[in-house]
């Protein structure tokens, strides 16, 4: 036990040891403190010198990783075999290299960062960038908010959504198809669960006691559905959490998406005004019905031209020739521009008069 | 009110209702605002006759102020551009008027709107409101032509006005000895259903001037009381000020609803369903009313509107001594519970609608006036203000018993999901049972079912109605700033969407929503691309609708450090929209002058005493075609006119 070889030896037979030990029984994110790795019961009479000399020795055939946990305590944490491996046949600065962008996680970093974290001149940091990428350790990705910066990440990761942009980006631009066909799937869905559908006999009734009363224009005709509102406080409304497995389950994503980009969605929708947020958020309510929802829809592909009922009412401004007018701040009576010489009232008169 | 484009269009309504003089005056006045006879005759260059005459008929129609000084005892002209601006609404008042209390009201409206006011007792005299005559003369295009008559009567007129300011100063109070017998029959109980309506006012002295005018006077007159004189300092500011607000309003109360209103309800209006008990025929009048909600009210059904048997009283004519105005503030708040009847019918089921109807109706019977302080202040700044609360019983008892309640609102449960159609027995159960128990429902269920309707009403996005508890009592009250802040942005909206595609009314809406914003943040809550959201930033940019903050990071302002905020303000934007809604009114009013001159000759043609209402028989083929043309046209520009207005109302009145 005194020789100068044994203490070597059992180093590295504990270090291998409390390696094992801390893989097997522990998730591969779990920190250790020392008291943690004290507490095994693995190092002998809990000699904290030996226990650093093992770590030590882990650390450096990259078994470990060496952390600052709170307080400016050390800590560590476990690396797999195999990426042990890959480590290991890393020369010294990619490791450096390697541990910085690993240390980022899903965010990813950008290059001049590295730079500056580790030190390195730029043409070294390039190198080992290159021969990182080159083993595909790592991957250079695009980050939505800084488009020229370019930006580094472990290759196993995907991409947290900061740095996509969400859901809604493919290759960090905005999907506007995407966005539209979820977006009006989950205007029909919400449609659905916010009216009530009557029941064909009962929607007859509903006519027949319209027309008598007389003081209801007749909508409906008799092929179409009718449809009412749920009472105040009912709690049918779609929720977030059961939209987000409806769009899931529907099959139009090719990617799972999160309740927050669909929240995104919802909002944006709120915003367009053809969804109404309940209780803060909680519930969604569609302002139209189904039917009318799904007559709105069937419009836009067919041609450009933006279907009526899905505008606000127009009020006078928008009627009047002067709304549109390009030259409306110039127009004075005797002016260049004036009442008596414009050019919009005219065809404007003809167009609603007709003749 | 006082913007260039504003003048421009009061005068151009001036002139259209009451020909070149009072256009001439009234421009003078608009351009020098307050202007003493001297100098009014300097400038507008016309005879001591015509000026005197003019300006007499004009205070007559309300459209000029007159003072007094104390001072110097001369006395000021200035013009009152808001009841000028009124004329444009008188059509849409005579309108609502016909509409709510029958024809002949309209008529007697469109009178006393002709008149500027009118003593009770001339109103008699006039043959136009004999009731034989009543149906002829429907005085729907009002105050048209009236120009020359009006001038030639200025001097007469205004002798009848200063005899009314004499008359009023008697105190006021039913006059029993009025001998009833030679009355014309209808006059009375129109005049008083409008009076307890509040559609009209008593005129006051204190009326012919103006605001401002009124409260110095009234401060002048607080300050010299030996109370106040004793006060000093922080003291005396407050009580002068607390003076002159009551002072005021004792001065230009022309309130004619007391004594007129029963339970917070006019007399004459108590209709619905006091006496819906007693006869099937009422009701169905009832119904027939209701039906012409949305077109026009045009069948003799409403003569009887207002006039209600059960009230012996209502027999006792108003006094003749009393002049009367219209009350536009009045009439505004209930063209603004139109507007906000709109708004639930284009949501809502028309049967919820009628609901609201009910509730709005008898809220209006006791608003006043749409706000209290002049301006419409600015977003944010503004406080809540809950109407008048209204029991749920007494919305119960006015919604007409035989709406179906229960069909237009769906069960509370859904067992099963919608879109299984015809497989839901349970539902079609719960569903059936409500409507088993329509035919006979009892008194708490039809409650608890108005009560439902309400709460559909209550709901967002508009939330049209707010329920309060009133010791114990359900009563449901509409938060009208609320409200009439949101017509605005609607207008606002409207507008935007229009210009610029509802991409633009995306972003606007998230602006308005989240304050101001960068180009990042307001992308991802916007979900759109960069491309077009900076397209549709810079147009509306141009356009005046949003802004751009500049934050600075460093003392250097350098670009590339510096924070680009995007922010919308409605207020700014409300600002500007209507100025160039009044300039655009003007604009038609000037093209639909310029396409009468066009026409001048063949329309004077047919002004013709011998070819008017004989048309068919002096002009040929062509020259029909022509007439009917022209009047379509009319009708178009005055229309879209009127349209104008509306938003107006909405912008600045609401």
């Amino acid at each position: 036990m005194a020789s100068a070889g044994a203490p070597g030896a059992s180093v590295t037979e504990l270090a291998s040891k409390l390696y094992e030990h801390c893989l097997n029984n522990y998730p591969p994110d779990q920190l250790f403190y020392q008291q943690d790795l004290l507490g095994l019961g693995i190092v002998p009479k809990s000699d904290l010198a030996l226990l650093l000399r093992c770590t030590q020795s882990l650390v450096d055939q990259k078994l470990f990783r060496l952390l600052q946990g709170k307080n400016d305590r050390l800590a560590w944490k476990i690396i797999s075999r195999e990426d042990a491996e890959k480590l290991q046949n890393l020369s010294p600065d990619e490791s450096l290299v390697y541990n910085v962008i690993h240390s980022t996680g899903r965010n990813g970093i950008w290059v001049r960062a590295i730079g500056t974290r580790t030190g390195l001149h730029k043409s070294i940091l390039d190198r080992c960038l290159k021969s990182l990428e080159g083993k595909n350790y790592i991957k250079s990705v695009h980050n939505v908010k800084f488009p020229s910066r370019k930006m580094y990440m472990l290759a196993g990761l995907a991409p947290s959504e900061d740095v996509t942009g969400g859901a809604w980006f493919t290759d960090g631009v905005l999907d506007e198809n995407f966005i539209n066909t979820v977006a009006g799937y989950i205007e029909y869905t919400v449609s659905r669960k916010s009216w009530f559908e009557v029941p064909s006999a009962d929607a007859s009734r509903i006519k027949r006691l319209k027309t008598s009363d007389g003081s209801v224009s007749v909508k409906q005709e008799a092929g179409q559905k009718a449809f009412i509102p749920f009472p105040a406080g009912y709690r049918g409304y779609p929720t977030v959490s059961m939209l987000t497995g409806a769009v899931n389950e529907s099959g139009i994503t090719p990617v799972r998406l999160g309740e927050e980009s669909i929240t995104q969605l919802l909002d944006m929708l709120c915003y367009d005004g053809k969804l109404v947020a309940l209780n803060n958020g909680e519930m969604y309510k569609s302002v139209k019905n189904p039917e009318a929802v799904k007559q709105s829809q069937a419009r836009k592909p067919a041609g450009e031209d933006k279907g009526i009922d899905d505008r606000l009412v127009t009020n006078g401004m928008t009627e009047a020739p002067c709304g549109s007018c390009p030259v409306f701040k110039l127009c004075a009576p005797g002016g260049a521009v004036s009442p008596e010489n414009c050019e919009y009232f005219d065809p404007w008169l003809e167009k609603s008069l007709g003749f | 009110m006082t913007s260039q484009y504003a003048g421009e269009l009061c005068t151009l309504l001036i002139e259209d209702n009451f020909g070149e003089l009072f256009a001439r005056i009234f421009s003078i006045l608009n351009r020098y605002d307050r202007l003493s006879f001297s100098r009014l005759k300097f400038y507008s260059r016309l005879s001591n006759a015509q000026l005197r005459h003019g300006l007499a008929a004009m205070i007559q129609q309300h459209l000029v102020y007159h003072y007094t000084s104390y001072d110097d005892g001369i006395t000021y002209y200035e013009p009152n551009m808001q009841s000028a601006y009124y004329l444009i609404r008188s059509g849409k008042i005579l309108e609502f008027i016909e509409h709510r209390l029958g024809k002949y009201a309209a008529t007697v409206m469109s009178t006393i709107m002709f008149l500027g006011h009118a003593q009770v007792g001339y109103l008699e005299t006039l043959p136009a409101l004999k009731p034989s005559k009543s149906d002829v003369n429907s005085t729907s295009e009002e105050c048209e032509g009236v120009q020359e008559a009006e001038e030639n009567q200025g001097d007469e007129v205004h002798q009848e006005t200063e005899e009314d300011e004499k008359t009023e100063n008697r105190p006021n109070g039913l006059n029993s000895d009025y001998a009833p017998a030679e009355q014309p029959a209808l006059l009375h109980p129109t005049l008083k259903a409008l009076a307890g309506h509040g559609y009209i006012l008593r005129v006051r002295d204190a009326q012919f001037q103006s605001y401002a005018d009124n409260t110095l006077d009234a401060e002048r007159t607080i300050k010299s009381r030996p109370d106040i004189k004793a006060l000093k300092g922080k003291k005396l500011e407050e009580a002068v000020a607390e003076g002159t607000l009551e002072l005021l309003k004792e001065r230009l109360d022309g309130d004619l609803t007391r004594g007129l209103m029963f339970n917070g309800v006019p007399r004459g209006a108590k209709r619905r369903h006091t006496n819906g008990a007693h006869g099937a025929p009422n009701k169905k009048a009832r119904i027939d009313y209701a039906a012409v909600d949305e077109d026009e009210g045009g069948d003799g059904e409403e003569e009887n509107e207002w006039s209600d048997d059960e009230f012996g009283e209502d027999t006792i004519p108003m006094e003749s001594g009393i002049t009367v105005r219209i009350n536009y503030e009045k009439l505004d708040v209930a063209l603004r519970n139109r507007r906000f009847l709109e708004l639930a019918e284009r949501d809502s089921s028309p049967v919820t609608a009628e609901v609201y109807e009910c509730l709005l109706r008898r809220i209006e019977y006791q608003t006043a006036k749409c706000r209290d302080n002049t301006e419409i202040p600015r977003e944010g700044e503004e406080g809540e203000h809950y109407s008048v609360p209204v029991p749920l019983r007494a919305v119960v008892e006015d919604v007409d018993l035989l709406l179906d309640l229960a069909g237009s609102v769906g069960p509370m449960e859904v067992s099963q999901p919608i879109n299984r159609r015809g497989k839901r027995p349970l539902e079609e159960n719960a569903n059936g049972a409500v409507h088993e128990s329509n035919g006979a429902q009892s008194d708490g269920n039809r409650t608890y079912e108005v009560d439902q309707h309400l709460c559909l009403l209550a709901q967002p996005p508009y939330s049209l109605t707010s329920k309060r508890m009133a010791s114990g009592l359900i009563t449901w009250t509409v938060e009208f700033r609320h409200l009439a802040r949101k017509l605005r942005h609607l207008e606002l909206e409207r507008v935007i969407e229009a210009r610029y595609g509802d991409v633009a009314l995306r972003v606007v809406r998230v602006l308005h929503d989240k304050g101001k914003l960068d180009e990042k943040r307001l992308q991802e809550i916007s979900l759109l691309p960069f491309k077009d959201l900076r397209q549709v930033l810079a147009s509306m940019q141009t356009g005046g609708f949003v802004d751009l903050q500049e934050v600075p990071r460093d003392a250097l302002r350098q670009p590339s450090k510096t924070i680009f905020l995007w922010f919308y303000d409605p207020d700014r934007v409300c600002n500007s929209v209507l100025e160039d809604t009044y300039k655009a009114m003007s604009r038609c009013l000037q093209r639909l002058r310029f396409e009468r001159n066009r026409l001048k000759e063949f329309l004077e043609k047919t002004e013709r005493s011998d070819v008017k209402g004989n048309e068919e028989r002096y002009l040929s083929e062509a020259e029909l075609t022509l007439l009917e043309q022209w009047r379509a046209k009319e009708a178009l520009l005055l229309g879209e006119v009127a349209r104008l207005d509306e938003m107006v109302a909405v912008m600045r009145d609401y």
